[in-house]
């Protein structure tokens, strides 16, 4: 449940946390991945059920969420297969993840009832009843002991739930799908929520909307521990929502120290490519708008990019071809660095998705979230705010570590366009979360945005809402404004890109 | 005027078992009390690893004026803070 901590929130790390702590200690040559089948008893204790109808069935669970995060895929439920079927093989630096990322554990999945309007038991069956008379499609009827809605004339309109006086009425669906804004979810042969993966652009939000626990993205931390332990220089660009991700003592110094002791050679911020991706976006911007594209949509959200091209297949040259800063990171390390390994850490599934691409994959080798770089550090037990500050970064703009929020992509081309071409007016119009980029799209191609730039994000409130995060969006919101007014550029235009040094935090 | 110091252990292992969604869930009781007319101050402080988890017991942990609530969740510090507001209250 989003903004909140729950058991689910639990589980879901305590996993992350006993595969890297595997990860870390297993003997190299001689890993014996039965470890598994204990971290199962250690998550889930006793003979007593804590969360479902079954102990057994807890553990199951957890074995299959094991897997994902071993970056494997699930095991089917009507085949034998051992646990660690494939674990040896995904003892590897290399990249393992394959499609598709974000999987419902078919067992897990209560089969929740679609979208529908239901009577509940606050129905007094009252006189004046004016559910019936609203109804346009004579879907409500009085019953024996409450109104019934047929569900096959109901047409969803929700007249009746707006006039019972008794909030009797109310409509219900499935967290999963209502948390869905490509509407991928349908459902399987059992009524079990099912992806479908033509639809599913990856943003991750059905994960932590399931209040079952039934949906998992899979995760190359053991990928990256690998390449650690085998002694392969890593780098790892860090997204600019982290700051405020791991607490409140966690200063970003103390978040670079962290990542720094558990054997990673260099951070750096990914800010910096957001500011390149800004530049490259006024550019586009200046160039193509209104001549060659009525508008332009930005590009760093790669489930936002997808989704649109999917949504209106007409209008995908108007988002902008530029990769996401993620991509722009990488690249530059890779060229400065070709035998080092890039993991991107941020609060994002999207990115894992991203990293798959073709043209991507030569340069982002690992994707992981705030939420299992906890775990990493968790499993070392590193106490960040034990660390010596590592030097402060200062490779991004303000307008770069904006990236982090709504608003702020938009803001930080806005503000490179009318330096070039001071006095242009550039219409913005945003939008947060799938199903709001949908109407967006809608008035896009309907003409009405002509002359605009689109900023679309697949998570509510911007990066810092996403799936992979740890602190409340409030919160994370502030401390990302904090960090973004110390840097010492305004814009992405006085970001000296072209400076010497890589944009490496020294040491 | 009452002043309930809540401690929030905010090392690694609180943090990851939910100790930001203590803090969080301590001040949205800001509005409560004072609907309520409690009149006591609650201040949070965010405190570094109790070293409690280390010797394998599950957080977060938290103090209550001293009151050690182990493996806290969101719901028993609330409870812990109201009932030292109404306490305060009656003496
Ligand atoms: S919300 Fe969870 S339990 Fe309900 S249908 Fe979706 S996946 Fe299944
Ligand atoms: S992190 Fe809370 S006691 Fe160690």
């Amino acid at each position: 449940m989003r903004g909140l901590f729950t058991s689910i929130t639990k589980i879901r790390r305590q996993v992350f946390t006993e595969v890297a702590r595997y990860a870390f200690e297993r003997d190299l040559d001689n890993s014996d991945f039965n470890f598994f089948y204990e971290s199962s008893y250690r998550i889930i204790p006793g003979e007593v059920a804590t969360y479902r109808d079954s102990v057994f069935k807890e553990r199951a669970i957890i074995r299959e969420r094991i897997r994902l995060a071993m970056g494997l895929p699930i095991r089917p439920a009507d085949t034998h297969q051992p646990l660690t079927k494939g674990m040896a093989e995904s003892a590897t630096a290399d990249k393992l993840l394959e499609m598709p990322l974000i999987n419902v554990i078919p067992f897990a999945c209560e089969a929740c009832a679609t979208d529908h309007f239901q009577v509940s038991d606050n129905c007094r069956k009252c006189l004046a009843h004016p559910c019936t008379g609203v109804c346009p499609v004579g879907a409500v009827s009085i019953g024996k002991t409450a109104s019934v809605i047929d569900q096959d004339k109901c047409i969803k309109c929700g007249r009746c739930k707006e006039a019972c006086p008794y909030q009797a009425i109310s409509r219900i669906g499935r967290p999963c799908a209502e948390a869905c804004g490509a509407k991928a979810i349908g459902s399987d042969a059992l009524g079990r929520a099912k992806i479908d993966q033509d639809k599913c652009v990856s943003c991750g939000l059905c994960i932590v909307a399931c209040p079952f626990a039934a949906i998992a993205d899979k995760s190359e931390i053991f990928q990256l521990v690998t390449a650690i332990r085998t002694g392969q220089t890593v780098f790892a660009a860090i997204a600019p929502s982290f700051v405020g991700q791991f607490g409140p003592l966690a200063t970003p110094g103390k978040v670079v120290a962290g990542i720094k002791a558990l054997g990673i050679t260099r951070v750096i911020e990914v800010g910096w490519g957001a500011d390149i991706g800004s530049l490259h976006e006024a550019e586009e911007f200046l160039r193509d708008v209104p001549d060659e594209k009525p508008f332009l949509g930005t590009s760093c959200c790669p489930s936002w990019a997808m989704f649109a091209r999917k949504e209106q297949p007409g209008l995908a040259n108007c988002i902008a071809q530029s990769h996401t800063p993620m991509v722009a990171a990488a690249q530059r390390i890779k060229q400065e660095h070709p035998d080092a390994r890039v993991v991107f850490i941020g609060p994002c599934v999207s990115k894992k998705m991203e990293a798959l691409e073709d043209e991507v994959r030569p340069y982002v080798d690992y994707v992981i979230t705030y939420e299992e770089l906890m775990g990493l550090f968790a499993a070392r037990q590193i106490e960040l705010n034990e660390l010596k500050e590592a030097p402060l970064m200062d490779y991004a703009s303000r307008d770069g570590r904006n990236y982090a929020v709504a608003g702020g992509v938009a803001q930080a081309v806005v503000n490179v366009i009318q330096e070039t071409a001071p006095g242009r007016e550039v219409p913005v119009m945003k939008a947060d979360t799938l199903h709001e980029c949908r109407k967006m799209l809608a008035l896009a191609k309907a003409g009405k945005v002509n002359g605009y730039l689109l900023e679309g994000m697949a998570c509510p409130g911007g990066c810092v809402g996403g799936p992979g995060t740890l602190s409340q969006i409030s919160r994370a919101s502030k401390s990302v404004a904090a960090f973004a007014q110390a840097s010492s550029y305004r814009t992405a235009s006085d970001n000296p890109l072209d400076q010497e040094v890589l944009p490496i935090a020294p040491g | 005027m009452a002043n309930i110091i809540v401690e929030v252990c905010s090392g690694t292992h609180c943090v990851m078992l939910g100790a930001m969604n203590i803090i969080d869930s301590v001040h949205s009781l800001d509005e409560i009390r004072h609907d309520m007319d409690q009149c006591c101050e609650v201040e949070v402080r965010a405190v570094p690893c109790m070293g409690l988890c280390k010797g394998g017991a599950q957080g977060p942990f938290v103090r209550v004026d001293g009151l050690l609530i182990k493996g806290g969740e969101s719901d028993s510090v609330m409870a812990a803070i109201m009932d030292r507001c109404a306490q305060s209250q009656d003496t």
